[in-house]
């Protein structure tokens, strides 16, 4: 005890005397052993001049040697103090030998912690930092030379991308080519038809007059024959007319019901669009680029209402967070009133937390209802933004359920990456596969043999004859309708951005999937991003386009955030062997950032720029090695 | 039909959705809260005629030092009226330093049916030390009076009177016999006793679904207050309005309010209006040219409501009230419960009268270096991950900060003190992180606990009967963020020691020596209670009911927290508490910010007026939150809220969960770099802060201040809240407007004030117009001052402590200059035992002197700084010199040109002396050659 206090004495005094003596000065600049400290080896020939004045790198001034690395900033760029913190603009150079050299801000020379491996920031004897360069230059190397071999691998597999998107893209223009002729042709062919089968229609046209006339005659002549039995006929027949009369005003109600129900949708989904600030002008371009057809066109519309009634759903509880609460908040219990009060910050919905007892950590929940109506929507967009669902044969009747099966489709498939078109093009293989070239000969054949066939100036008209023209032409406009969709569809397909190289072709129709927790995400480029809950699907974003040369996917528009933006999602891409989704993250609320390893992105520059890398490492590995 | 109907419905519903989404619509649930008229015992007071009153004094006398009396009625009531008023008791005493406290109460010995409340361990024990034992009381007839007057004693200068007939209390001055304050001059003064209650009389007043039960019945008092020479009043916070405050009643007033106080936790609060926030201050300052400054503190935790008289409200009410002169204010004080515990202040000056209000509340507490640097904040910092990837943003950009935040979300359930472990699984490592770069953490801790039986805190509470109790006597169950919650009763001193606990590094689990906390909710917040609170017959220790000591709730509960962290750290380690309500006092325990602002140019206008206020009433560790807490900042807003904030004494950017992410990085480079600029700021300026904080610790004296507390005699400074002054030395005029070319600023005083970034001079006195752009708001340092700066930035504060020093002199017409710095270090309470550096710096006669200002004696700790001056820069000197001497080494050191701001580098050029090569503690001159 003693002795602890002597020492503390002396110490003390030590102190005093230190303070009272105006000559101890420190300056940092004499513990400074190296005057070239913190300077890169390409800049040292800069400061080691013949002359005794040294320029500013901006130009401003000019400084002495004695005035380099003296703690004390001349030139505002910093030029004059590589080695200390005196400029806020400096940078410090450290050697790392062993590892990879590192530019620090001046602010980190001396601050009392270590930033260079080799310890040199440090400098002024405040702390000890150990030289760590072998064992991370070591760590940094492996890691090093694993990426150089993940970028070696996927610089092949995206030349193989880039290879087989020239072939993809050249069959595409080639089928559209060919299928545009075909069109041309079989337009004429249908025109053709159209015009027999109308020529037929005429002539059965006359001869049904004709017959009637015969008729007339006939049963007049009958009737004067047989009055007395005629008079009950006679009667029937304005019962007759007065029913067809009843089906026509039972059918004109229903008309102008349907009328008012779109006049209504109209002004719903005009506030839609107010509501949603006009986001969705894409989507809607994309339906009316769409061959319109009476089912489409009450799709669309009723789009908006679904939305506008799950809006509807959540709104007595969002009503009141917004606004005025004062006639609601009367009636509420105590718990309730809380629930309510509480939401004004969070924006959570209170009647999904009265049912729920713990649910005030989850922020989630009360997106739910606009999470089903995104899957609802989801399956609209499915049918506008695409192609696939035109090729069916009946498709103007059965719009709804092609809608189904789209919808059946995207849920079932589970793999973690997969290819919509497929099926589809499969579908159009009675029309478009090479292995069956000449279908349109043989149609035309057909034709030509059909059109020959029919005697027009034959009476009365060959019934099997107009039949087989009739099966003819609906065949044939099918076929037509068919290929203008598969053209319209390729169109749309070819005027994506499918990058410099077209690597990114392979993703189109494709999706891929990555698992977060309970969520499961699914980024379909070119088309849409969802996040799946359970049979919850929420939209994180519609394709928008690729922003950061092509090292990032943007999904924006999506489905929207009570009290938020509208979900957007960045998908940034990353070299790796496999298309994979992973890290989806949500780091601003409603904003979400996803990783995508993928070929596509193993470029060949960058893999020499890392080779480059691990050659400058692994020249100064031994030298640092011998060093220790 | 109906579809239509519906649709339209649905069509307005949904544009108020959108509306409300761009933020354009006001949510200020105006119809949740009590005005005056909704108030009965407001209603009431602000119904009453001038005169009133019909009590006088009887039986003066001087006893225990004091002043006493009796207040009886005039003309006695009838002996059978059940409602007699009995004689209240007064005592008058005076203090040192021109202090006057006026306590009133009913008669103990009368045997009231209670007690009631008077509010503790607000009144710091040292001021009872400072009681002046009154000898001698004078009688005599004043102005013509038919009734005496008792006169004593006050100060040298002032006495007090106390008329009996009509009853009044006033200070006058002893020369000329001017009053200064008086109380009750108009006959509003009211007492309402506790009384039986009578048969039939329904006590319970009725708020929209809420009763409360009353059980004691009335007991409201309130009484008029006038401040002569007085131009303006300033004070009782906590509103967002005006620093000079406006008249709330009389002709020219229509339809307002008085200003409430009542501690609440008020949605989207809007930036123009008297209604009460988050804290409560009741004192008030009068300023005047002629006279000088005055002020007046009612020492009263029940709700209070304050009117401001426009002149000739009295004229209009009657005649028998004082007439109207121009340069009296006259307000009237209401108060639900209490007593009278009012403090009446002489200045003469505007700092004066803050020290003896400081005196009697408490100076502010000294905090950390790191408190005084940039808090970086939001709702929330989701989990660990996102914590290091913000924290190792600010490093790649070389933007400073000191404190990460943690709000609500890192819990387990709004279970306080425990962690969410699937976001931050390991907190330790976290904050170990974190403070091996010199940054704290703060984590945030509010009242509510959740009433769930496996929590150990709830069960603790529950079992030891902790928490507050409704008025049928079970544990008081509200609703907060955890949804069912019980509050802890921390007006009692042993549930505070037990609170104060709960921060033991071993009680907090996951919790480690470089993590804060932040009291966020202390209103209390109580989702489903009347106007978002406890009710007022909730009840406490001591069958307190909540009415008496509601606004003073957050106080304790601050108060215990800091507590907390002072234990934890053996009593060596200042604590840092941030809290939202505020009371008188509050400064002794740590900061307080302005609640849940919003993100628009209105709040970053009323933040100025705002921080002023809370400043002249003690409280100068107080910010707002920087970019808004709700809604989303345009970037020019954010930026310019930056260039602003970074002079706030407490400067923290925080955001509401719902808005964009808002890190400085986020807004495209050049904003990046504006906002990293006006950081930098803040930390080049930390000496002269922390300084400030310490003259704050001292005397009371905020560290930003209107500018008539510097100006006192200027009138063009009295309502001037656009521009504020940082200390003597800097004034700073923020932005307050979208793409702002011109700036008007006044500039007060005879002496020149040189731009803080160029060093260009500009005349005092005068309103200038200048050029405003993007890099920076307004700011000067005023001629005559010396400020002490740092220069490098490191990643946060604590790498700054061995930095030398810049000495920025600017000269007055004189050639003369001075200023202070205090250093000490920057985290213990060994400055209190003498252990820090503390300077004056003096320029004259082309002399640089260093001055000791520490008082040094034997056995005090001492503190020493390696640190050296390495820049000298002076402004207002004639060019010319080429070197200087240190005299003390007889050294000739150079003085050249150079950047007034390094990073601001070219431009601008002026006398520098490079390197002197003096030490900061020591004593040295340096002389111009």
């Amino acid at each position: 005890m003693k002795l602890n206090m002597a020492l503390g004495f002396i110490s003390l005094m030590l102190c005093v005397f230190f303070l009272g003596s105006p000559v101890a000065v420190r300056s940092v600049s004499a513990s400074l052993k190296d005057p070239f400290i913190g300077i890169a080896p390409e800049d040292e020939k800069y400061y080691k001049t013949s002359s005794d004045l040294i320029k500013c790198k901006d130009g401003s001034k000019k400084f002495s040697k004695a005035q380099l690395n003296d703690d004390f900033c001349d030139c505002p760029d910093g030029t004059d103090e590589p080695g200390t913190s005196a400029c806020p603009a400096g940078k410090f150079y450290c050697r790392n030998a062993g590892h990879a050299p590192l530019f620090l801000y001046s602010s980190r020379v001396n601050d009392g912690i270590c930033d260079c491996c080799d310890g040199s920031d440090e400098y002024d004897g405040k702390v000890k930092c150990p030289n760590t360069c072998w064992e991370a230059g070591k760590v940094a190397r492996d890691k090093l030379k694993k990426k150089i071999a993940t970028y070696q691998e996927g610089v092949t597999l995206r030349k193989q991308e880039v290879e087989r998107a020239k072939l993809g893209l050249a069959k595409d223009e080639a089928e559209l080519s060919k299928l545009k002729d075909e069109e041309k042709i079989l337009k004429g062919l249908v025109q053709q038809l159209k015009e027999r089968k109308e020529e037929i229609e005429k002539a059965e046209e006359k001869e049904r007059l004709q017959k009637e006339k015969e008729e007339k005659e006939r049963k007049e002549a009958e009737e004067k024959a047989n009055k007395e039995e005629n008079k009950a006929e006679q009667e029937a027949n304005p019962d007759n007319t007065a029913a067809v009369e009843n089906t026509d005003s039972e059918e004109k109600p229903t008309d102008s019901m349907h009328d008012d129900e779109i006049g209504l949708l109209e002004d719903s989904s005009s506030y839609q669009d107010v509501a949603k600030d006009n986001d969705e002008p894409a989507a809607e371009v994309e339906n009316s680029d769409t061959p319109g057809s009476e089912g489409s066109l009450v799709n669309e519309v009723e789009q908006p209402a679904a939305e506008a009634k799950e809006e509807s759903a959540v709104s007595p509880d969002s009503g009141s967070k917004g606004n005025d609460v004062s006639e609601n908040t009367e009636g509420l219990s105590k718990e309730e009133l809380g629930r309510l009060v509480a939401s004004r910050w969070t924006g959570e919905n209170t009647a999904k937390q009265t049912e729920e007892v713990d649910a005030t950590k989850d922020n989630d929940h009360e997106e739910m209802p606009g999470g089903t109506h995104g899957e609802e929507s989801d399956g609209y967009a499915s049918e506008t933004d695409n192609d696939n669902g035109r090729y069916d044969d009946d498709n103007d009747d059965v719009e709804d359920e092609v809608d189904e099966d789209f919808r059946e489709e995207d849920h079932d498939e589970s793999s973690s990456s997969y290819n919509f078109d497929s099926e589809i093009e499969s579908d159009l293989s009675d029309i478009t596969t090479p292995s069956n070239p000449s279908w349109l000969e043989k149609i035309q054949k057909t034709v030509q043999n059909v059109l020959r066939a029919v005697n027009l100036f034959q009476t009365p008209v060959n019934q099997s004859e107009a039949a087989h023209v009739r099966k003819e032409y609906d065949e044939s406009s099918a076929k037509l309708s068919k290929i203008e969709s598969r053209i319209s569809s390729l169109s749309q397909k070819l005027k994506h951005d499918f990058g410099p190289e077209k690597e990114f072709y392979s993703f189109y129709g494709r999706c891929f999937e990555g698992k977060e927790n309970k969520y499961v995400y699914k980024v379909c480029p070119y088309k849409q991003a969802s996040q799946e809950e359970g049979h919850t699907t929420t939209r994180l974003g519609r394709w928008n386009k690729f922003e950061d040369a092509y090292r990032v996917m943007i999904f924006s528009n999506g489905d929207k955030c009570w009290n938020g933006p509208d979900r957007s999602l960045k998908v940034k891409l990353r070299c790796g062997l496999q298309n994979e989704v992973a890290d989806v993250d949500e780091p601003s609320r409603c904003e979400y950032v996803a990783l995508l390893s993928t070929p596509a992105l193993c470029l060949e520059e960058k893999l020499k720029e890392l080779q480059h890398k691990l050659e400058l490492m692994n020249k100064e590995q031994p030298q640092n090695h011998d060093e220790l | 039909m109906k579809p239509p109907m519906k649709n339209l419905n649905l069509f307005l519903f949904l544009l108020l959705v959108l509306g409300l989404h761009l933020g354009s619509v006001l949510s200020w649930k105006k119809e949740e809260f009590r005005n005056c008229n909704q108030t009965p015992f407001c209603k009431r007071a602000r119904a009453r005629k001038p005169g009133f009153c019909s009590l006088i004094a009887l039986d003066v006398s001087i006893s225990d030092g004091d002043l006493t009396a009796k207040l009886v009625p005039k003309t006695p009531d009838n002996e059978q009226d059940p409602d007699q008023i009995k004689p209240l008791i007064l005592a008058l005493s005076a203090y040192q330093d021109g202090i006057l406290r006026l306590r009133i109460d009913e008669d103990p010995s009368l045997g009231p049916p209670k007690k009631r409340f008077e509010v503790p361990d607000v009144i710091v024990p040292e001021f009872a030390s400072k009681k002046l034992w009154l000898q001698r009381v004078s009688t005599a007839k004043i102005d013509g009076d038919a009734a005496p007057s008792s006169i004593v004693y006050l100060s040298d200068g002032y006495e007090a009177v106390v008329r009996h007939d009509p009853f009044e209390v006033y200070v006058r001055e002893k020369s000329n016999g001017n009053r200064v304050i008086s109380l009750n001059s108009h006959g509003l003064f009211d007492f309402e006793q506790l009384r039986a209650k009578r048969e039939g009389e329904d006590w319970e007043e009725r708020f929209r679904t809420h009763t409360d039960t009353r059980p004691y019945g009335p007991q409201s008092i309130s009484f008029d207050v006038s401040f002569y020479s007085a131009d303006f009043v300033y004070g009782i916070p906590e509103h967002a309005s005006s620093h000079a405050l406006k008249p709330t009643r009389g002709p020219g007033v229509e339809d307002s309010e008085p200003y409430r106080l009542f501690n609440l936790d008020v949605f989207e609060y809007i930036h123009d209006s008297p209604f009460g926030i988050y804290g409560s201050i009741p004192f008030m300052i009068s300023h005047g040219k002629s006279r000088g400054t005055s002020g007046f503190f009612w020492l009263n935790a029940a709700e209070m409501q304050i009117d401001v008289m426009a002149t000739g409200w009295a004229d209009a009410e009657s005649e028998i009230a004082l007439p109207s002169e121009k340069s009296r204010i006259d307000t009237l004080w209401m108060s639900e419960a209490g007593i009278v515990d009012a403090f009446f202040f002489m200045g003469p000056g505007p700092k004066d009268v803050v020290r003896q209000y400081t005196s009697v509340t408490g100076t502010p507490a000294m905090p950390q270096l790191f408190a005084t640097a940039y808090h970086q904040c939001r709702w929330n910092y989701r989990d660990e991950e996102d914590v290091e990837h913000v924290d190792s943003k600010f490093d790649e950009l070389n933007i400073p900060y000191d404190v990460l935040w943690l709000d609500i979300e890192h819990t387990d359930g709004k279970r306080y003190f425990t962690w969410d472990r699937t976001l931050f699984p390991h907190p330790e490592e976290m904050q170990g992180k974190l403070a091996a770069k010199g940054r704290h953490m703060v984590t945030i801790v509010d009242p509510h606990i959740k009433r769930d039986d496996s929590y150990h805190v709830h069960k603790e509470a529950t079992q030891k009967g902790y928490y507050v109790k409704d008025a049928g006597g079970s544990d008081y169950d509200g609703w907060c963020w955890p949804g069912s919650s019980s509050y802890p009763d921390i007006l009692s001193p042993e549930i505070r020691s037990w609170w104060a606990d709960m921060f033991s590094i071993e009680n907090y689990v996951g919790s480690t020596p470089s993590l804060y906390i932040w009291n966020d909710m202390n209103e209390p917040s109580v989702f489903n209670g009347p106007e978002v609170t406890m009710p007022r017959d909730a009840l406490h220790y001591g069958g307190v009911e909540h009415r008496e000591l509601h606004n003073a709730y957050g106080y304790y509960f601050h108060m215990a927290t800091a507590d907390g962290l002072v234990k934890r750290g053996d009593g060596k380690d200042r604590p840092f508490v941030l809290s939202r309500a505020i009371f008188a006092g509050t400064q002794r325990h740590g900061a307080v910010w302005t609640g849940d602002n919003s993100a628009e140019w209105d709040h970053l206008r009323v933040s100025v007026p705002m921080i002023l206020t809370l400043g002249i009433t003690g409280i100068s560790f107080s910010g707002a939150d920087v970019g808004g807490f709700f809604g989303n900042p345009e970037p020019e807003l954010l930026v310019r809220w930056y260039q602003l904030g970074a002079y706030y004494p407490f400067f923290r950017a925080h955001a509401h969960h719902d808005t964009k992410r808002r890190e400085p990085w986020l807004f495209g480079e050049r904003n990046t770099e504006l906002i990293r600029d006006a950081i930098h700021v803040r930390y080049m300026l930390l000496p002269y802060f922390y300084t400030l904080f310490r003259e704050a610790n001292t005397s009371g004296v905020p560290v930003v201040r209107p500018l008539w507390m510097e100006f006192p005699s200027e009138e063009a400074t009295f309502s001037n809240d656009e521009a504020f002054m940082v200390g003597n030395s800097i004034i700073v005029q923020g932005i307050y407007t979208e793409r702002a070319k011109h700036a008007s600023v006044y500039l007060p005083g005879k002496e020149s004030w040189y731009d803080l970034r160029t060093g260009t001079a500009y005349k005092g006195g005068r309103t200038h117009k200048l050029g405003v752009s993007e890099d920076s708001i307004p700011a000067f340092q005023r001629a005559g001052t010396i400020i002490s700066r740092k220069d490098r930035f490191r990643r946060s504060s604590t790498q700054m402590v061995n930095d030398p020093y810049t000495l920025v002199i600017a000269l007055n017409s004189s050639q003369a200059a001075e200023g202070e710095l205090y250093v000490d270090d920057g985290k213990s309470f060994e400055f209190e035992h003498g252990a820090y550096i503390h300077r004056r710096f003096v320029f004259a006669d082309g002399k640089l002197t260093s001055v000791n200002l520490a008082t040094t004696s034997p056995g005090k700790s001492r503190f020493s700084s390696e640190s050296v001056v390495e820049r000298i820069v002076l402004l207002g000197h004639a060019p010319g010199p080429k070197s200087a001497l240190n005299e003390a080494t007889n050294q000739k050191v150079d003085i050249e040109l150079g950047p007034l701001w390094l990073q601001w580098g070219r431009g601008s050029s002026v006398l520098t002396i490079r390197k002197p090569g003096v030490r900061i503690g020591d004593d040295w001159t340096i002389k111009i050659l």
